[in-house]
């Protein structure tokens, strides 16, 4: 034989020849042009796959996800279309410290955020003392006055949170946003570990990365320690809107990996304020309901609507004490974009301590100073709706047209409440196998929080990309894609 | 387990065996299609098994030439086996969280590859295989649902919704030698019997006897072959009875009664007796039994009494469910 199958390090590309990092911080080069510590080893791995390799890879991890179902679903105007959540096998690499400071920051956060809850729905100590305007929590389209003087299960308002962070063109990481409601994405999070493992097993045992199998058993734990009922095992179910949901993969998944059975509305019965399944050998109690759909879907008799996915009386259970929600009723004013802006001075407030993480500076256009500044600054800033998600109805104003301007400027001037604006920041960006090269594409990081008995993060979380180049937008909705991330064990 | 669930399961699996059998009735016509006596009368066989389908109306209506690919494809018929494969699917997806991972991906595979353009172009030049792989799957979903998941109550709704389509299926296939208009040939009587995975089983037991009767008797009342009507009925009143914890012979809802009646009508009448009160009659009563134990299942097990006669406006349901 002629050739030596054994000298891979002649061989070995250059992968990152024309790689461009400049103009942002990049998580595998920093503002450098050398690979960080962190990141040698995938550098060396990537160095020994030709591109038609990593394309192969690339397309198994594809049908294997569509094989396994996991999609979401993405409605038009006729039927749905069902699509796989695309991902980038390039981990994004965390190192240990770093993490560490996140976790800290993020354990910080939802303290503070679920002090506020509990705070704002019964002695409204914080308004009182001139911190956040009675205006602000109450014009919030989550507020719900029915939660004023009730006491939720433990004090715990948010069970599950998933903080969006970015980094910015130093590399600080910046909390974008809080959600505070029914986060979604851990799925992805977790089917993304083991596609990984699969596909780059040694690289992945050499680099000793910190699992993230144990989520599914740490949300049970969560649920169950909200449960009313003191003996016996609790009954946790998961209430979906149900299979034309875009999330539905994901509530399936979650209720299979934690054992617990997923429910629709119609499961559900409420008998002199307890709340029942309907099963083939007669009604079940409930005791703890880890919901999927939004606070006034819940219940159609007291929040007076036409919802079919809800269940009548289950307010009342709630309300009586009978049955537990993860998340509590009303969380969504913490998620409010305007209610975000003052989130370090809830933290200062509560904890008397300083923020760990830092935040974007956001103008609140309800604020008249500010708003002013907004409207004479609309190119240099994104303009976001307070209660959107999705990355829907943004205006990032440097790639907008004079029209979009104009119209964005009489959308706040109509319902000033309804707008924030922020400086736009430049998203860090990571390098991703796109069309057969590797470029660097912008991501932030979705880490979910669990506050139970402790408070519980797995380390990492979400990585999302936005593929198409140069775009700031990374929601699945609207061409993202996901990447794993991986925390090094310290 | 949640009366939805069950229902759920029932229903995927009636689904898949569905797609088997009505893939099956073609596969068969189609190999006989290359015999010339046969081909003499194609139109009226295809026509028979239209009828058994009760598949007519939409067949002279839709755009299909060919009721081969009609079967198969049409969006239109909700029996055709794209739709009950979809269907299936609909169902599974909707209770995975109770079924392993193979039965998942066995059915998510077959969805897409019916779905595909792959599937159209495979019909056409490889129909055979093409046949092959649908009921292939079938039969890798039954060998996976009973050992790869607990042969719990779920697993018995399943069971239930396999045997109750099976028994159903059968007596189509069955009553497709009523419906020729004349006396069934030779032909008539093995592709009836290939229909029904049947024909090396009778050739077991009645050897070269091949006879309308001894075929009927076969499909009818055969105590061991599990696509016998009788068989399908022992395996759905026993299900009943495990579920229920009731002992055989005896009932404690409406399910039970009406299966355990049925059961008794197999089991206490005999072929001559069928032939001489005319056999589409006897198994049109078959068929209507068979549709009473469905509904009253359904009944027992799924709804509330109070919900008998209400219905869902279903698209407001789905638009809700995709705000969320």
């Amino acid at each position: 034989m002629a050739q030596n199958l054994h000298t891979v390090d002649a061989v070995a590309i250059n992968r990152f020849k024309d790689y461009s990092n400049t103009g942002f911080f990049d998580e595998m080069f920093g503002t450098g042009f050398v690979a960080q510590d962190h990141y040698q080893q995938i550098n060396s791995r990537l160095s020994q796959i030709g591109d038609s390799e990593l394309e192969t890879k690339q397309q198994q991890v594809a049908s294997s996800f569509l094989e396994h179902g996991v999609t979401f679903t993405v409605y038009g105007e006729t039927e749905g279309t069902e699509r796989i959540f695309p991902f980038d096998l390039i981990p994004r690499i965390i190192p240990s410290d770093e993490w560490h400071e996140i976790e800290q920051g993020l354990v910080q956060r939802i303290i503070a955020l679920n002090l506020f809850l509990n705070d704002i729905y019964k002695d409204s100590k914080i308004i009182k003392d001139g911190v956040i305007p009675r205006e602000v929590v109450e014009s919030s389209p989550h507020y719900r006055a029915e939660m004023v003087g009730f006491n939720v299960p433990k004090d715990i308002y948010i069970h599950i949170c998933g903080s969006d962070l970015i980094r910015d063109e130093k590399g600080r990481y910046l909390v974008l946003e809080d959600n505070a409601r029914c986060p979604s994405g851990v799925s992805y999070l977790l089917e993304n570990r083991e596609i990984m493992k699969k596909a780059f097993p040694r690289t992945y045992r050499e680099m000793s990365v910190c699992p993230v199998e144990a989520y599914p058993d740490l949300l049970l734990k969560t649920l169950e320690y909200l449960s009313p009922r003191n003996s016996g095992k609790p009954v946790c179910v998961l209430l979906t809107p149900g299979v034309y949901n875009s999330a539905y993969f994901e509530h399936t998944y979650l209720a299979r990996q934690m054992g617990i059975e997923i429910v629709e509305g119609k499961d559900l019965i409420t008998i002199e304020d307890f709340l029942f399944m309907r099963t083939t050998h007669g009604l079940v109690q409930v005791d703890v309901i880890y919901r999927r759909l939004d606070d006034n879907f819940l219940d159609p008799s007291f929040f007076k609507n036409d919802s079919l996915l809800g269940v009548s009386g289950l307010m009342n259970c709630y309300l009586k004490g009978n049955v537990s929600l993860a998340n509590g009723i009303g969380t969504g004013v913490a998620d409010d974009k305007v209610t975000y802006a003052y989130v370090p001075e809830m933290i200062r407030y509560y904890l008397a301590q300083e923020p760990i993480l830092e935040q974007v500076p956001t103008y609140l256009c309800w604020r008249e100073d500010d708003r002013k500044f907004v409207l004479e600054n609309l190119q240099d800033l994104v303009i976001k709706p307070a209660n959107e998600s999705g990355g829907y109805g943004m205006l990032i104003g440097s790639s907008s047209s004079r029209k979009e301007r104009e119209e964005f400027s009489d959308r706040i001037k109509k319902s000033p409440r309804d707008y924030i604006a922020q400086p736009i920041v430049s998203l860090s960006r990571h390098p991703t196998f796109c069309d057969g090269s590797i470029e660097g594409r912008h991501v932030d990081l979705r880490p979910f929080v669990l506050y139970g008995d402790d408070i519980e993060i797995v380390p990492g979380g979400l990585t999302r990309v936005a593929l198409q180049k140069d775009s700031l937008v990374v929601n699945s909705s609207q061409g993202g894609g996901s990447k794993d991330t991986w925390v090094l064990k310290g | 387990m949640l009366s939805r669930v069950a229902d759920t399961l029932w229903w995927m699996s009636r689904f898949v065996e569905r797609a088997e059998g009505v893939t099956r009735i073609v596969q068969v016509h189609r190999d006989s299609d290359l015999e010339t006596e046969f081909s003499q009368g194609a139109a009226e066989y295809w026509n028979s098994a239209l009828i058994a389908l009760y598949a007519q109306n939409e067949f002279e209506v839709g755009k299909f030439k060919d009721p081969g690919s009609f079967i198969i494809f049409s969006p239109q018929w909700i029996g055709s086996v794209i739709n009950c494969v979809n269907a299936a699917r609909e169902n599974a997806r909707m209770v995975r969280d109770q079924l392993s991972e193979e039965i998942w991906v066995e059915l998510n595979n077959l969805y897409h590859f019916l779905n595909s353009e792959d599937a159209h172009s495979n019909f056409a030049t490889e129909e055979s295989k093409f046949y092959a792989r649908i009921i292939r799957f079938s039969l890798i979903f039954q060998g996976l649902s009973d050992a790869t998941i607990h042969q719990d109550e779920g697993w018995r709704f399943m069971t239930l919704g396999k045997y109750l389509e099976r028994a159903d299926l059968t007596s189509r296939v069955l009553d497709t030698l009523t419906l020729l208009g004349s006396e069934p040939t030779r032909l008539d009587l093995i592709r009836a019997l290939r229909s029904c995975s049947a024909f090396s089983a009778f050739k077991k037991k009645y050897r070269g006897a091949l006879t309308l009767s001894n075929v009927a008797d076969l499909l009818l009342f055969s105590e061991d072959f599990p696509r016998s009507l009788r068989f399908s009925l022992r395996c759905i009143d026993s299900q009943l009875h495990e579920i229920s914890a009731v002992p055989s012979g005896s009932f404690t809802n409406e399910a039970e009664r009406l299966s355990g009646r049925a059961l008794a009508h197999m089991n206490f009448s005999d072929i001559n007796s069928m032939i001489s009160q005319g056999l589409h009659e006897s198994i049109d009563e078959i068929q209507k039994l068979l549709i009473a134990v469905g509904q009253s299942i359904f009944e027992t097990y799924v709804l509330l009494p109070s919900e008998i006669n209400s219905t869902t406006p279903l698209q407001k349901l789905q638009s809700q469910m995709q705000q969320q």
